[in-house]
């Protein structure tokens, strides 16, 4: 019976309740370890399509007649638009139309930041586009430009009220420690950079929409735009099969959607809207930066007594102010805490979602706060950090769905152990030391999410749900689900999705979901129609259901008879078995996260302030593993995008404009792959035995959130010198370095 | 892009002195389609420039790759090194070495079009401004860096230029900008760099410091190359051209930008080890 409750929904860390009907979850959980196919290592199954070029993404999408939009930006990190004059531009080769300020509501007449869309037009070709850009006249009232966040959070000029937070008393808990530790620690605004930047092809058909468009969340999009446009979500149809990458930036459909159907509105023809690298690099979302004031108490055993913080965001003209302070709250279990987190409103880009949005940053603060206390009760790091393990939610005590912290711990010990051996490996100007941190974070998922899976006369099998595959593998994590409820090997199964209009509703890409989401739910249809082929089989080959069950492909009986699965559905012909499925509720009253912890290895040249990263451990508990080879991807792909945020990555502004100088991947500097150490990836793969029929929680940001801290430690174990800000370019290395020499001459 | 033509001339000595000469392009297109450089038409002379190492008082055709220099056997050890640390195997199989001496330099304040000192402005957007990549020498007017490694491994090697017009020692195809001349070269409009010869050194080493592994420009790049006694050093990223320096001391000289003060550190460390190890 389907059954209405209220569920609390979270996303990147935000609650939210809603009602939702939920179908019963009655399904056995699947025993601990590696089953048939789930578990097991499996290739991606559109692999070969993605390498040989065949697998269709938006930016390859060319419809007939499909004109090209440019964007007009503002130079200027601050300005209002005087004068607007599009007609020289409208007499430009091939252009079709134009729009500015009034047309179209995401155009503004007051740019709050460099890049703010002021106007657009589309032609036939993007290059003509272009160049009629430059004949657009605009005259431009250039505005002060704010950039500071500490100014702004004096000025009052904050996105949004600051968020407090406090348990205990932390006066008493400072007042009762043995050693207190202050440091202010920075992080730099970073950029996703995805390979295929934000873009949308937008075609009318009557009064329906097709949005083709590089999202994290197919029906966000429809939402968004059917209620920005004025249209019934059904009229909408959005579609995004391949995805080129999106690290949180990629869910919100973006300015650049509602321009391309704008103006394929008014032209009549399908518009594209791509942004270019550079506009990539100005106008698509960043990591904020932070300054974080933390303070922390401890008796001399190590017990945290207090923790404090208070945390600014550099958030921009709009965007959100991420959670900060959430390690703060969450990883120990501290009696007397204490946060603020306050988002300045700035003339800089707004931000966005991005990878573990305020939990990256605020690990680097918090777990390199530890390691300073740890040094100065001369306690080991690890200890200091076992002592202080919480058994349930420190923040509200509820109890957690599975936590497996220690057992992370347990398990980094070999990696640590080998601290001694790697600091004797230091020689000459190349220092060499072990640090470690420990992750917190969300990752469960939750309702509502729906997968049908539709079993052929052939007997091949497929999944069908409008979910989407940002580049993470979910397309195989799915098959392989499905495959395994099925009895079927992975290779006779296929997957569909990608499209609004080919499946039901499914859930978001973004905070570590979609497994934890989809994975039941397509367990769920798969079994639904496996329960079915059973019936019939039973039917037809006259046995008890009881004693059937399917295996490799066939319908097996417990007395060792079988059948071929297609001699089964064969009977159908051109019918099929249908089955469907959906996500049930999250355990109510709990709390479900995912924990971990990494250890690093480095190496630092202390001439000359060059850190070189040798190897990182990753140690994560995200519940049952569906497949191994994607999830080590993901672990390699989070560390390698947290050594180009710890050491190289950084968007800089000019401090009298603030225009951005760092737009171009050279001024940008990604990590390349020389820059990527030995990657160790070790997964718990425990299902959480309160979650769902499947156990299994995301893993997309867990790996990237722990990295910048246990680099960060690991210099200081290499070095004695403490580094607080990121990057950890060469001159902050040295400045560190030579500050950690005046200290040891002081004493 | 603005160009609109490419011409392929009968010889590299005809060319007008408004000829904007492309040969590997790294450098040259992108500046064309940011329009940092203004040409109707781009000639394409690269199957005209002299390619390919030739031994004993070495010289080097204009039109050789970066590519071909760091697997040459033929080269000094402080060009091959040069040629491997810089920019990606895709740009070095690309880039002539003709055209790495004449790019343009990566201050993003130039790059991004400011109306700065360089782009014939009245001041220097990055000595106020985001500058960390910048010089430490000569940094007025213009605080710009040089960008190429095999320039400064060329410098310490003592190369001799042969254009199309001149002999010239590579120091001189370089100048600071004045207040009446903002370019970084001496090279006239129609000029082209055909060679370079330079004598094999008894040792030459090239190091460098950069922001990640690999594909990044100099933050500072040291050449030393010995012949006999002598010892010549040459850096890279630490003034608008590349910077002889007549001995370690003279980075005590240095006038570095509050942002650039830790380029100096890192200059007097790898000063220190190429002299070590050129000994």
């Amino acid at each position: 019976m389907a059954r209405l409750i209220r569920t609390e929904k979270e996303v990147e860390g935000r609650y939210t309740e809603q009602w939702i009907v939920v179908e019963e979850d009655p399904l056995d959980r699947w025993p601990e370890g590696p089953l048939e196919v789930v578990g097991r290592p499996a290739a991606r199954v559109d692999g070969l399509q993605r390498a040989r070029g065949e697998a269709r993404y938006t930016a390859d999408l060319a419809l007939p007649g499909m004109l090209h939009a440019a964007v007009l930006r503002s130079p200027h990190a601050h300005a209002r638009v005087r004068r607007l004059d599009f007609a020289p531009a409208l007499e430009a080769p091939g252009v079709r139309a134009a729009v500015g300020p009034g047309d179209c509501d995401v155009l503004v007449e007051e740019a709050g930041y460099q890049g703010a869309p002021v106007a657009a037009l589309a032609a036939d070709t993007f290059s003509e586009a272009q160049a009629a850009l430059a004949r657009v006249g605009v005259e431009w009232e250039v505005l002060e430009p704010l950039l500071d966040p500490d100014e702004a959070v004096s000025r009052g000029e904050l996105i949004e009220e600051a968020s407090r937070y406090e348990r205990g008393d932390v006066e008493r808990g400072l007042a009762e420690a043995d050693v207190v530790v202050e440091a202010e620690y920075r992080t730099a605004t970073v950029l996703h950079n995805a390979l295929e930047t934000h873009q949308a092809v937008c075609e009318w058909e009557g009064d329906e929409l097709t949005v083709y468009i590089s999202t994290q969340w197919i029906w966000g999009v429809r939402k968004d735009v059917a209620k920005r446009l004025g249209l019934p979500p059904d009229k909408v149809r959005v579609v995004c099969e391949y995805m080129g990458g999106g690290f949180g930036a990629k869910i919100d459909p973006g300015d650049h959607t509602y321009l391309a159907a704008e103006l394929a509105r008014r032209t009549g023809r399908p518009v594209r809207c791509a942004l270019t690298r550079r506009e990539e690099n100005l106008a698509s979302g960043n990591r904020h930066a932070t300054v974080q004031r933390l303070r922390a108490g401890a008796k001399a055993d190590g017990t945290l007594t207090a923790l404090e913080g208070e945390f600014t965001m550099a958030v921009g003209w709009d965007g959100f102010v991420s959670s900060t302070a959430g390690p703060m709250k969450m990883l120990y279990g501290c009696e007397n805490v204490r946060t603020v987190e306050l988002g300045a409103k700035l003339t800089t880009g707004p931000n966005d979602a991005f990878r573990a949005p305020g939990f990256v940053e605020g690990t680097f603060g918090l777990e390199r706060l530890l390691d300073e206390l740890a040094a100065k009760l001369e306690l080991d790091p690890l200890e200091l950090r076992r002592r202080n393990g919480a058994d349930a939610d420190p923040v509200d005590g509820r109890p957690f769905s599975a936590k497996n912290l220690a057992e992370c711990y347990r398990r980094a010990e070999p990696h640590w152990a080998r601290r001694g051996e790697v600091r004797a490996r230091s020689e000459g100007p190349w220092r060499r030391g072990v640090g470690l941190a420990s992750q917190v974070w969300y990752g469960g998922g939750g309702p509502p999410s729906y997968a049908w899976v539709r079993v052929g006369s052939d007997g091949r099998a497929t999944v069908l749900t409008a979910m989407q595959d940002i580049g993470t593998g979910t397309r195989t994590a799915m098959a392989q689900i499905a495959a395994e409820e099925l009895g079927l090997p992975l290779e006779r199964l296929s997957v569909s999705l990608g499209d609004s209009s080919r499946g039901p509703y499914a859930a978001i890409s973004a905070g570590s979901s979609t497994t934890p989401s989809m994975g039941p739910a397509v367990r769920a249809a798969a079994a639904d129609a496996a329960r079915q082929i059973v019936e019939i089989a039973a039917q037809r080959f006259e046995v008890e259901e009881r004693v059937l069950s399917l295996r490799g492909g066939r319908v097996v009986s417990e007395d060792g008879k079988s059948w071929a699965l297609e001699d089964v559905t064969g009977l159908l012909e051109d019918g099929q078995i249908l089955g469907k499925g959906s996500r049930g509720p999250n355990p109510a009253g709990m709390r479900v996260l995912t924990f971990g912890v990494q250890v690093a290895e480095v190496a630092v040249d202390v001439e000359t302030g060059e850190v070189r990263v040798e190897r990182i451990a990753a140690i994560h508990d995200v519940g049952r593993v569906v497949n191994p080879l994607g999830a080590s991807s993901q672990v390699e792909g989070g560390i390698i995008q947290g050594i180009g945020h710890t050491l190289s990555e950084q968007r800089l502004l000019d401090p009298g404009s603030g225009r951005a100088l760092t737009v171009t991947l050279d001024a940008y500097k990604l990590p390349t792959i020389a820059d990527v150490p030995e990657i160790v990836t070790e997964l718990l793969d425990v299902p959480d035995g309160h979650l769902t029929s499947l156990g299994s929680k995301g893993l997309g940001e867990p790996p990237i959130i722990p990295t910048a801290a246990a680099i960060a430690n690991a210099i200081r174990d290499a070095t004695g010198a403490d580094v607080r800000s990121l990057p950890i370019t060469r001159e902050e290395m040295l400045r560190a370095l030579r500050e950690a020499r005046e200290r040891a001459y002081a004493l | 892009m603005s160009a609109r033509t490419l011409s392929r001339p009968a010889s590299l000595e005809a060319l007008d002195e408004t000829a904007v000469p492309l040969a590997g392009g790294t450098d040259l297109v992108p500046l064309v389609r940011d329009g940092l450089v203004e040409a109707e038409t781009l000639v394409d002379v690269r199957s005209l420039l002299p390619r390919g190492v030739e031994p004993g008082g070495i010289g080097i055709g204009a039109g050789t790759t970066l590519a071909d220099l760091e697997r040459s056997g033929e080269v000094p050890d402080a060009l091959r090194e040069a040629c491997r640390l810089a920019a990606s195997p895709q740009l070095r199989a690309m880039g002539t070495i003709g055209g790495n001496l004449l790019q343009a330099t990566r201050c993003w304040y130039w790059r991004l079009a400011f109306p700065c000192y360089l782009h014939g402005g009245d001041r220097c957007h990055a000595r106020e401004g985001e500058h960390r990549e910048h010089a430490i020498f000569a940094v007025e007017p213009c605080a710009s860096a040089h960008p190429s490694d095999p320039a400064a491994a060329l410098l310490a090697l003592g190369a001799v230029v042969e254009t199309t017009r001149r002999r010239l020692p590579l120091a001189e195809l370089y100048r600071l900008p004045t207040e009446d001349d903002r370019r970084l070269t001496t090279l006239a409009g129609g000029e082209l760099i055909l060679r370079l010869r330079l004598e094999e050194p008894d040792a030459s080493v090239y190091l460098k410091a950069m922001d990640r592994q690999r594909w990044s420009f100099p933050l500072v790049g040291v050449a030393a190359a010995r012949y006999g006694e002598e010892t010549r050093l040459a850096l890279a990223g630490v003034a608008p051209i590349p910077w002889a320096l007549g001995s370690p001391a003279d980075l005590d000289a240095a006038t570095p930008l509050p942002g650039t003060a830790y380029k100096v550190d890192i200059a007097r460390a790898l000063v220190g080890r190429a002299l070590a190890a050129v000994r």
